[in-house]
């Protein structure tokens, strides 16, 4: 099975900057792949190249197997891309707008006029059809984006960044809908600052930092790469932390508050039976445990933090706070089972 | 079906909408100008100039107001529908849709071409209310129409594709156009022209070529043979369809 994105050593520099330095990336068909990073990680940059937007500087990029330069028509027509940046023409009410998009690939014009009202309707701004882009709320251009993604059919739909500035109404109506589209086989490439979202709705993620991929893989596998916590109530608390020895070495740290005893290891659910176990066996009476997973927001921190800036020549691109760009995220705090 | 793809016709649709919705930005002008060229240059100078080239003078000048009218329309919007789609980056939605790089190029330019032919059909009509000009040579003048819009709108285009603000678009109207258009032989023949290097200057002027051979289809009288300048015309408008071509597939002005 060809892949729905197949990147290797992909690399583009600006002026003064290297955006994607040799990032190589397989997104199967058919998954719902996250793409995570700090502001200037280089994701946008990454999309445009596969929609001809950027050129590359070097590296292959092919989408459904077709080379995005060599067979960009073929390439262009699998997409449909909601960008981070609203691109949408101006002088025609909405509804024409979508008509026009359809038509660019290739589809009748009634059918086009069908398929624009249906994903108007599907979007929820059907009787907005008549307006244009200019007047419409904040949020109903970002539903009008996905609109026009959606109007072509794409095999594969991307996503860039399509809950920024959104209500909790649309982000979960959106989430609900690409969710049913991914369902029905459409292979989806979200980029998010919500690690919430990429938690909820990816089976894979790729993190992407100053253009270089420092990790690719399932949520819940780079969540067992961040510590868990693991808090035990002791009835009679010893006076200082003792040592451990379960947990064949995933045990990170014990700290000792009050009567409680704090463990931090990996894989915090498969440590924790060992431990009490341990705790157990040398005498301590357990009144209540509780396990909270790390969240992969805490992950994201971890491995984006302290990178070496590669495009470092540029202030705006805030690679040393990733903080700042999740934490705007409500509920974020929740993490994976939200037991905290 | 039909002949061209749907993609194509649904751009080429979408660029002469734009045109066709905003009469009031697009026909009206030239229609006005036109109004107030013939009556001035026409009705009230031309009793004192006379005959020139053996026609009165507004009969001489009709042709290359249309000229005029239809080439600096083709221009602009061509120039203006590029540079606008880029500047609010909806050129996107063409771009990132399976449209081959000339496909797109000749949506653009034949879209422009039309507005300028509209445009000259326009000022036709305005000429025959204060002339009795008729067309002499149909075929002549269609085809130089249609050739010297499609030059225009093709350099139009690339002035769309290198502009940076809206400034440089109205500095490629002052200092390219309108030089071309006034030493190209609109209000003047050759034959008025002293030998030297101003009789050389509009020689070398592509401009005099395309009011000399519109002249022909609409008088019937030419000052050098009409095959020849078609035939180089067409040469150039061929080249620089070409030339956009190029520019688009390399992302000139479109991509970073
Ligand atoms: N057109 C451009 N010209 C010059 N530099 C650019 C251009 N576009 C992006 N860059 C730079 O390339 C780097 C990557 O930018 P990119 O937009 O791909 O990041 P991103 O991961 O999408 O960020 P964000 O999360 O903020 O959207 C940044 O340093 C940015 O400043
Ligand atoms: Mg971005």
């Amino acid at each position: 099975m060809t892949a729905a994105i197949e990147v290797r050593d992909l690399r583009k520099r600006y002026e003064g900057v290297q955006a994607l330095d040799g990032v190589s990336l397989t997104v199967p068909e058919g998954s719902f792949f996250g793409l995570l990073g700090p502001n200037g990680a280089g994701k946008t940059t990454f999309i445009s190249i596969l929609v001809g937007l950027v050129r590359k500087s070097g590296g292959t990029a092919e989408v459904f197997g077709y080379d995005v330069e060599d067979d960009y028509r073929e390439a262009r027509d699998a997409i449909g891309l909601a960008p981070q940046e609203f691109n949408v023409d101006r002088f025609f009410p909405i509804r024409e707008v979508l008509e026009h998009k359809a038509g660019y690939h290739g589809i009748p014009a009634d059918e086009a006029r069908e398929r624009a009202d249906e994903v108007l309707k599907r979007v929820g701004i059907y009787e907005k059809r008549d307006t244009r882009f200019d007047w419409l709320s904040g949020g109903m251009k970002r539903r009008f984006v996905l609109a026009r993604a959606l109007i072509t059919e794409p095999d594969l739909l991307i996503l860039d960044e399509p809950t920024a500035g959104v209500d909790v109404q649309l982000r979960h109506d959106l989430w609900d809908l690409i969710t049913e589209l991914n369902d029905g086989g459409t292979t989806i490439l979200l980029t998010t600052h919500y690690i919430e979202e990429a938690e909820r709705l990816c089976d894979e993620v790729a993190i992407l930092d100053s253009g270089r991929i420092v990790a690719v893989d399932s949520p819940e596998d780079l969540m067992d790469r961040g510590a868990d916590r693991i808090e035990i109530q002791l009835r009679n608390p010893p006076a200082e932390a003792p040592t451990l020895t379960a947990g064949e070495g995933n045990v990170e740290n014990v700290e000792l508050d009050g009567n409680r005893l704090v463990v931090t290891a990996r894989q915090g659910g498969l440590v924790a039976p060992d431990v009490v176990r341990e705790l157990d066996r040398e005498g301590f009476e357990i009144v209540d445990l509780e396990i909270s997973r790390t969240s992969l927001e805490e992950v994201f921190v971890e491995m984006t933090r302290g990178q070496e800036t590669v495009g470092g020549e540029d202030e705006d691109s805030g690679e040393d706070d990733p903080e700042k760009a999740t934490a705007a995220a409500p509920g974020t705090s929740g993490g994976a089972g939200g037991d905290r | 079906m039909g002949v061209f793809p749907t993609g194509f016709k649904t751009l080429t649709r979408r660029e002469i909408l734009r045109f066709v919705r905003r009469p009031r930005n697009t026909f009206v002008p030239p229609l006005i100008t036109n109004v107030l060229y013939f009556s001035v240059f026409g009705v009230i100078l031309g009793d004192r100039v006379g005959q020139i080239a053996g026609v009165p003078y507004i009969l001489f000048i009709l042709p290359g107001l249309v000229v005029l009218g239809a080439i600096s329309n083709a221009f602009e919007n061509g120039s203006f529908s590029i540079f606008h789609g880029r500047w609010n980056e909806y050129i996107h939605e063409a771009l990132t849709s399976p449209l081959s790089y000339s496909q797109m190029v000749w949506a653009y330019t034949l879209s422009s071409a039309l507005r300028g032919v509209i445009v000259g059909i326009i000022i036709s009509v305005v000429g025959a209310v204060f002339t009795s000009v008729g067309v002499t040579r149909p075929l002549y003048l269609v085809a130089f129409a249609v050739v010297i819009t499609v030059l225009f709108a093709s350099f139009g285009i690339v002035g769309g594709l290198w502009a940076d603000d809206f400034d440089d678009l109205t500095m490629m109207n002052q200092f390219i156009l309108r030089p071309l258009v006034f030493f190209g032989g609109v209000f003047y023949a050759l034959e008025n022209l002293p030998d030297g290097p101003l009789q050389t200057a509009t020689l070398l002027n592509p401009m005099f070529y395309m009011v000399d051979g519109v002249r022909y289809g609409f008088l019937g009288t030419s000052e050098v043979n009409p095959n020849l300048s078609l035939a180089v015309l067409t040469l150039m408008a061929v080249v620089m369809v070409g030339i956009n071509t190029v520019l688009f597939k390399r992302g000139f002005g479109l991509t970073d």
